[in-house]
């Protein structure tokens, strides 16, 4: 499968910033990253999602110039990157536990760059106090990172870089080092952030979560290359392999052929495919509804319910088949006249026909 | 009655091994081979005793010899001299060190294991048997004197044994390993991620080693300087074998008033004056690092 044969462009014309011509990256004898291209927009939050494992941290780390590619092409802005060292590239970037120097207080670690390219003293405490007006860090200038606490932490990193009006944020795992709770509320300010000063991001992350809240698109990796390139929503809705569809939300399984262009799900309706022979599909747990056997609604595909639990306002259920496949169907709280308990018997029924995915079996 | 009632809590504490019994072995070590003698030290140093077929009459606290030592110009040039090997032995040190603690900070694998053999190897091996390879080295028919003989250079062999020089790339080989040790367990926990933004925010490699490399190894380099200086200020054996004994510097004085003269009293107060000014120079040194690392850490934004 040639390497450019998975990269959408998302329906953006415009002439990309970053692009990444069919890079390549070995260690020994395994190929990290595997003719991976890649590019993106002016002012577009981009996400790089994969497992651990899948490229995503070394594709990042060949555009800031901290390794370098075994083939293939990095341009920026038009200017191709292969013999840029790393202090000129017009990248900055923002670590995973944000590598904020120890020894330099906040305005001493925002300033660093400024410093290193020899601006005048005068101006950089003009640049610095701006910059940290733009994160909301004013007065925190003579702490030093210790005394931060993890959200200010990731602000300084972020104040750090875009002081020097990089042409792209490089974003590696950035919320790792900060607890769960804060994770949500930060994500969505750092996406305002990020629009609010017009920069062009690409961010690592093997969160889908993440992924979903922060980006414009979305770069799903597997094994060094780009397996599916486009919107959130498409992303989800609309994955082309079972990888991707299996990795962003969750999906129940099952195998089955095609006939005559259809695919019979088990509760009786038909789906239409242009694939043909043995076919994987996929169906989201909040596409499946679920009634108690003993409505007048029942159906011919029935389970014993086994768990069934409250998340927020939805409600989540673990039906066992008598095969003994588990499904996950969701509902909305209060759906049901009366709450089936578990170990009564179900029976199962697909929302939407056509919202199921259908892959050739592996 | 209970058995708690006949263990306190001092008695539980001892029993259960914690607070500070577990440290008393090493205590009592320690006040036996260093405070023990140290008082004797004092008590010979600062008294006067009369005494006769070796029968103490009387013993009193005195300055009579410390009041001697100082007014000696001898005493004043052999410490003036050894200040001086020590410190430019300990910045020697640090200036050949740190270039071998960056190498192994931004080497591979094998760098760095070679440069650990290297650095542990000669600790490993006597002071003395260094020292004398020094001779073997340095001497009238040394390897350095012969080379340069056969390379025509020179035609009679250079002095280089039994002087100051000698003694000064003594003490620089010796101590140079105590040097890199500490800057090297500074570089073991060095974050790489910090060169990596250093480099990112626009640094040269030198401007990364200046900004963060160096600042964050400070206390390695006052660590190392505080023992090297410590060692070299107080040795005995390189001044003694390379000076060629005529080279006196504070240990080697000790060594001779005892040995050769038998005034212990003699002794005794130059061996108390070596630790005091030892510790002023450990302070100093404290202070300095302090002062280094407050220097580098200012924000100047």
């Amino acid at each position: 499968m040639p390497g450019s044969a998975s990269v959408t462009t998302g329906g953006d014309s415009a002439s990309p910033i970053v692009f990444i011509r069919e890079i390549i990256k070995r260690y020994g004898a395994n190929t990290v990253l595997d003719r991976c291209s890649l590019a993106a927009h002016e002012g577009e939050i981009l996400t790089l999602l994969g497992p651990s494992g899948c490229g995503k941290t070394t594709l990042l780390r060949c555009i800031a110039g901290f390794i370098q590619p075994d083939g293939g092409a990095i341009s920026i802005d038009g200017a191709d990157m292969a013999q840029m060292p790393v202090n000129r590239r017009p990248v900055g970037v923002v670590f995973q536990s944000y590598a904020l120097f120890p020894h330099l207080t906040v305005a001493g670690n925002v300033g660093y760059g400024l410093r290193m390219r020899g601006v005048a003293k005068s101006d950089i405490a003009q640049r610095v106090k701006a910059a940290l007006a733009s994160v909301s860090l004013s007065g925190l200038d003579d702490r030093y990172p210790a005394q931060l606490s993890g959200g200010q932490q990731q602000r300084v990193a972020i104040a750090r870089v875009v002081v020097l009006q990089p042409r792209v944020l490089l974003l590696d795992e950035p919320f790792n080092a900060l607890d769960a709770k804060l994770r949500g509320s930060m994500q969505v300010e750092l996406r305002h952030l990020i629009k609010q000063l017009g920069l062009t991001a690409l961010f690592v992350t093997h969160d889908q979560e993440e992924a979903m809240t922060l980006s414009d698109r979305i770069a799903v990796m597997r094994a060094g290359r780009i397996e599916q390139l486009d919107r959130p929503d498409a992303i989800y809705d609309r994955p082309t392999t079972a990888y991707v569809a299996d990795f962003i939300g969750a999906s129940n399984t099952w195998y089955s052929r095609v006939d005559g262009g259809l695919v019979r799900l088990p509760d009786g309706q038909t789906v239409s495919t242009t694939h043909s022979g043995d076919v994987k599909v996929m169906v989201r747990p909040h596409n499946l509804v679920l009634h108690r056997a003993s409505s007048e609604r029942a159906g011919s595909w029935s389970g014993k319910l086994v768990f069934r639990r409250h998340v927020g306002a939805m409600m989540e259920y673990e039906v066992q088949l008598p095969d003994g496949q588990a499904i996950r169907a969701v509902g909305l709280h209060g759906d049901q006249p009366v709450e089936p308990s578990p170990s009564e018997s179900v029976t199962l029924a697909v929302r939407n026909p056509a919202a199921c995915m259908v892959f050739p079996a592996a | 009655m209970t058995p708690t009632a006949l263990h306190g809590p001092f008695i539980d504490r001892l029993l259960s091994g914690r607070g500070i019994w577990p440290a008393v072995p090493a205590i009592i070590v320690l006040a036996i081979v260093a405070v023990i003698p140290f008082m004797v030290l004092l008590s010979l140093g600062f008294s006067d005793v009369v005494s006769s077929r070796g029968v103490i009459i009387s013993q009193e606290f005195s300055l009579r010899h410390l009041k001697a030592a100082l007014s000696d110009s001898l005493y004043w040039t052999t410490f003036r001299r050894s200040i001086g090997l020590a410190v430019t032995t300990t910045l020697l040190c640090m200036l050949l060190g740190f270039p071998v603690a960056y190498l192994y900070l931004i080497g591979g694998k094998w760098t760095r294991r070679i440069i650990l053999v290297l650095t542990i190897a000669p600790i490993l091996t006597s002071g003395i048997v260094r020292t004398y390879a020094w001779i073997v080295i340095l001497g009238g028919r040394g390897v350095i004197n012969t080379t340069l003989m056969q390379l025509g250079l020179i035609d009679q062999p250079v002095r280089i044994i039994n002087t100051h020089w000698a003694v000064l790339i003594g003490m620089v080989q010796i101590h140079l390993p105590i040097m890199i040790l500490p800057l090297i367990a500074v570089m073991t926990r060095h974050d790489t991620r910090l060169d990596e933004a250093s480099a990112n925010l626009g640094a040269t490699r030198l401007g990364t080693l200046r900004h963060v490399i160096l600042p964050l190894a400070t206390p390695g380099l006052g660590t190392g300087a505080a023992l090297v200086f410590t060692l070299s200020y107080t040795t005995f054996v390189v001044p003694q074998l390379l000076g060629g004994g005529n080279y006196l510097n504070a240990a080697t004085m000790v060594f001779e008033q005892v040995v050769y003269a038998l005034e212990w009293n003699k002794g005794a107060v130059t061996a108390v004056i070596l630790m005091a000014t030892c510790l002023i120079g450990l302070i100093g040194i404290a202070a300095l690092t302090n002062l280094a690392t407050r220097w580098t850490r200012a924000g100047r934004s």
